[in-house]
């Protein structure tokens, strides 16, 4: 693991640890460096623990020193964020930019000024956001033993979190935390395709124009089916257009209740018993309104 | 017409309460929205012990629990626009307050089952998403109102 990785990840886990607002007193013969590992989960946070006390030397065995809450948690959080975001930014002058806003809330972190350490991290964070602004679509999905997967399908990664270490997931890549232990490596998503075939789409036809009735949420229902996978434990069903989602089910079909009009792209691919995602089908479909339906009663009145 | 009345006023109010289960009082913060439901889809509040049937339009608050049955789906809108689809056979909580100890409280839970996020305006935007193994952060980590 990298120093900066496991930087990240040592902030991190001490932000978890941070009490709330506290008083604590020095064990005797407990260093500097001991009690700031004890307080703040961090042999290194020695001289911002000084800051927030406003002291000028390791304090004596005894001694009452205040412990930062909430708002050291937040700084750290999003420097955690704003790191991660400098690690994964193509050289340019917004990473330059956000590495000189980072570099100011670590020290700004150091001096206890949690603040505006936490605006100047989460600054750095928006501006390379901002420069690459792409909406962020992921699925998490929960097996009965608690088990749970994550897929990253576009935009900027997530985070996961578990037993006090991060893990950056990019788009693409998907990751699987076991209950009770810390995340793996994420995997690209096409790494356990090699086992299943992809699912053979059944309706709608490839490139069809159906023309549907409203419904709740624009145009409806629409029907996906496919054919089963052998020794898929389920599927997931993918639509791109005017309206994106993702759907999982157990079933190798879907109704859609309602679609907003317009092309769309179906991708099916089929859950692996190891909860991998198997190769993808990809179709089009193009939903148009249908014909108004007139329905003109009889009047008593003549 | 002394009894007309009442029975008047009172016919909306019980209308409105077939169709979604009734919202905690004193009143919260909406938390989430359900803005699309599919199927068998139920709510219980956090401070009922009933599974109600949801509708579209049914506010969800803190420590709300949302079930969707086998074939169902529902899709949740947060107030800062993210939109969460729920995949069927899916439990989960809303905002939980009793988050597991040095855990962070997220926006929703999930227990079981699957849920699908979309943030459009990720540097403006966040969401956390609670599983019994881990905690999943998407978007800004502080979102300043």
């Amino acid at each position: 693991m990298s120093p900066v990785l496991a930087a990240a990840f040592a902030l991190l886990a001490s932000a978890a640890t941070t009490p709330p607002a506290a008083e604590t007193v020095v064990r005797p013969g407990e260093s500097l460096a001991q009690l700031a590992a004890r307080t703040l989960g961090s042999e290194g946070a020695g001289p911002e623990l000084l800051a927030f006390n406003h002291l000028d030397g390791a304090p004596a065995a005894g001694t009452r020193v205040l412990v930062p809450g909430p708002e050291r948690a937040k700084a750290v959080a999003a420097i955690g964020s704003a790191r991660s975001a400098v690690g994964q930014a193509p050289t340019g002058s917004a990473r330059t930019e956000a590495e000189a806003r980072l570099a100011e809330a670590e020290s700004l972190l150091a001096r206890a000024r949690y603040a505006e350490a936490a605006a100047q991290a989460d600054g750095a964070w928006k501006l390379l956001a901002d420069a690459h602004e792409e909406r962020s679509h992921f699925a998490v999905a929960v097996e009965p033993d608690g088990r749970t997967h994550v897929a990253v399908k576009a935009g900027v990664p997530v985070r996961v979190e578990a037993q006090g270490r991060t893990r950056a997931v990019r788009a693409g890549e998907t990751l699987t935390v076991i209950r009770g232990e810390p995340p793996g490596t994420p995997q690209a998503e096409s790494q356990g395709s090699q086992k299943s075939e992809p699912p053979v789409l059944l309706s709608p036809e490839p490139g069809l124009k159906l023309a549907l009735e409203p419904a709740p949420g624009g145009l409806g229902p629409v029907r996906f089916a496919w054919k089963p996978v052998p020794d898929a434990t389920g599927y997931v069903l993918e639509l791109a257009g005017p309206r994106s989602q993702s759907i999982r089910t157990a079933q190798p079909v879907v109704t859609v209740p309602g679609l907003p009009a317009g092309k769309y792209r179906w991708t099916v691919r089929a859950v692996q018993g190891d909860g991998t995602l198997g190769p993808a089908s990809t179709r089009g479909v193009q939903l148009v309104p249908g014909r108004i339906k007139l329905e003109v009663k009889e009047t008593p009145w003549q | 017409m002394a009894l007309c009345l009442p029975l008047f006023v009172c016919v909306p109010a019980c209308r409105r309460d077939a169709k979604a289960p009734p919202a905690p009082t004193p009143k919260q913060s909406v938390r989430a929205t359900l803005t699309q439901v599919s199927g068998s889809v139920s709510v219980k509040r956090a401070a009922g012990d009933e599974w109600q049937a949801a509708v579209s339009g049914t506010a969800l608050y803190d420590d709300d629990k949302l079930r969707t049955e086998r074939g169902s789906s529902a899709e949740l809108r947060f107030p800062s626009g993210t939109v969460v689809v729920v995949s069927e056979d899916t439990l989960l909580g809303i905002a939980e307050t009793r988050a597991a100890p040095g855990r962070p409280q997220a926006d929703v839970t999930v227990l079981r089952g699957a849920v699908d996020a979309t943030l459009d305006r990720p540097a403006n935007q966040s969401l956390t998403v609670g599983t019994p193994a881990a905690t999943v952060r998407a978007g800004r980590e502080i979102v300043f109102q």
